[in-house]
């Protein structure tokens, strides 16, 4: 390293200090090496066990391996919002209120939180997730805007801007009153973005966590609920894969097929390592834009 | 040389000792203490063991840990049946009924526990990432439990449950409508939990409060006062009222980070 280079951690890209245990940003450690895979996956290494990280004149503090829990020493103007089932405990002198989330209809539909909850200090917050897994803290510059598959939100600073889009991946099977549309990574899809000021997004992972940027043009198929983010620059859409079959079982190739979510670069993709596998009972019928590869 | 105390349990330890033969606490590891003062569980190491009475106590596993209890000549423990991992063929059980059998099973209760006398090996596990909490009581203890937690404890602790007062704890609070609670008389025993996720402890001084999402309430002294609050917002598509569990002081409170969230959606 020479003295003239400033670090920049590998993991969350953003200018960091490579004296600190951790990276002050994200969390990262700074002093393990890369763990890369041959096909270009960056292991996501879980943060420390009582890493901190600073923001504004709060500090987060995560704690815990297995399911790690987000402490915030909430200081000053500074606020956070969440889903308000994952709050694990509050000081009483923080105060808790309602955000309440535009398009209540259909994001209740989706089963998706209808109110986020503001958390203010001061006092101290601890937010938790119901999985074994990682938590990803992705600082956003200004300006910065991210794509974050639903239910994987755990928390953002006040100045993180929240919008929602419907899921551009869907298909249909059956028809008449057996019709049914399917939404294999979800209904819809998060966008964080820094407003005015740089912010803090913090997404829960269940399993471990992979980072991979994708050149221009460069395609990847992935589970679609394995999905954890995606820069906007990204783009994905739905992939259908049948085996070669013959003989008795040809005619229940469907039985078979691969449902993927198909990303083209460039960008940054992360995946989680615990996913479900979409249903394949039925035929499809109809699908949203879709490649497909027969055997 | 000075004898090793152990920071989880009090317990002593001969000097050299890496872990505390009471507890299984790493003793060469420093407390991880967060800057809101919760101090971790001890992660006790893989094939760590630990003695109790006449019967020692080896933790398999991390991700699911296994307590493989060899019970000596005339021990017992008690568990709910449904956590025993295996058993020697020839290590005894028995079913012992704790009463108020029906308000139990309307609370979603064991009324009956297993009960393992030695010699022989028996083993437990619950079904979930998480972390064998050791908690050795000490004489005259008292502690409360969350329903479902208690992995097993020696035959000497007295066994009984508490209902949670308040009708706003029975419908909201999520705790369940009974606790666990676990007192040693005369004598000192040994209770293991099973938290999910990570566990954390942290005593609360005379009239210090927190407040904790029920589900993620693990154990407590019985000397902190636990109540149902309703918070000022409303969640959900019925806009149910939220509520936390708010703890007062003095006493110790355990919390788990993996936990089931009532109520909400």
């Amino acid at each position: 390293m020479t003295g003239a280079t400033p670090y920049v951690c590998r993991y969350c890209r953003q200018h960091s200090d490579p004296t600190a245990p951790s990276c002050p940003r994200c969390g990262a450690p700074v002093d393990v090496r890369a763990s890369v895979s041959r096909s270009g996956w960056q292991k996501q290494p879980p943060i420390k066990d009582m890493a901190r990280i600073q923001f504004g004149r709060s500090t987060l503090q995560i704690e815990g391996a297995y399911v790690p829990v987000a402490d915030f020493a909430l200081a000053g103007d500074d606020y956070i919002y969440f889903s308000h089932h994952v709050l694990l405990w509050t000081d009483p002198e923080a105060t808790l209120t309602n955000m309440s989330l535009s398009g209540g209809w259909s994001r209740m539909m989706a089963g998706l939180p209808l109110i986020m909850v503001e958390g203010r200090g001061p006092g101290h917050i601890a937010l938790s997730d119901n999985h074994a897994g990682d938590i990803v803290v992705l600082p956003l510059e200004h300006g910065q805007r991210i794509w974050v598959r639903e239910h994987r939100f755990l928390a953002a600073t006040g100045n993180v801007e929240y919008t929602w889009e419907s899921s551009p991946v869907w298909y249909v099977t059956g028809s008449g009153d057996d019709r049914e549309t399917h939404y294999p990574m979800g209904m819809f899809g998060d966008i964080f973005g820094a407003r005015d000021a740089p912010g803090l997004l913090l997404l829960h992972s269940p399993g471990n966590t992979f980072v991979r940027d994708l050149r221009p043009g460069e395609t990847l198929l992935v589970q679609p609920t394995a999905l954890l983010y995606r820069d906007l620059s990204v783009t994905m859409h739905l992939h259908l894969e049948y085996p070669h079959s013959q003989g008795l079982f040809s005619w229940r190739r469907y039985s078979y097929r691969s449902v993927w979510l198909r990303l083209a670069g460039p960008g940054r993709v992360a995946v989680q390592s615990v996913y479900q596998r979409p249903e394949d009972a039925e035929p499809i019928t109809s699908h949203s834009y879709a490649t497909s590869r027969s055997w | 040389m000075d004898r090793i105390e152990c920071q989880w349990c009090r317990g002593q330890n001969p000097p050299g000792s890496v872990s505390c033969l009471t507890c299984g606490a790493p003793l060469d590891e420093r407390n991880r203490v967060s800057d809101s003062g919760w101090r971790e569980a001890p992660r006790l190491r893989d094939m760590t063991e630990f003695r109790f009475f006449n019967s020692t106590c080896q933790v398999e596993g991390e991700l699911v840990p296994v307590a493989e209890i060899n019970l000596g000549q005339g021990d017992t423990v008690f568990f709910e049946h449904h956590v025993m991992l295996w058993k020697d063929e020839h290590t005894p059980i028995a079913a012992l009924n704790t009463g108020g059998g029906f308000k139990r099973v309307l609370g979603g209760m064991p009324f009956v526990v297993t009960v393992a006398q030695g010699p022989g090996r028996i083993a437990f596990s619950r079904d979930s990432p998480g972390e064998l909490v050791v908690l050795p009581l000490h004489p005259g203890m008292e502690l409360d439990v969350r329903e479902h937690a208690f992995l097993l404890a020696s035959g000497n602790i007295d066994y009984s449950f508490v209902r949670i007062k308040g009708l706003a704890n029975v419908l909201h609070g999520g705790g369940g409508m009974f606790m666990d609670r676990f007192v040693t008389g005369g004598q000192p025993g040994m209770l293991l939990l099973h938290g999910y996720g990570n566990v954390f402890e942290r005593t609360l001084r005379p009239g210090e409060r927190i407040l904790v999402e029920p589900g993620g309430y693990l154990y407590k002294d019985s000397t902190v006062q636990m109540q149902a609050v309703q918070q000022k917002l409303r969640t959900g598509r019925l806009r149910h009222g939220m509520y936390l569990a708010e703890m007062t002081g003095p006493g110790r409170v355990g919390i788990q980070s993996m936990y089931v969230h009532h109520h909400s959606e």
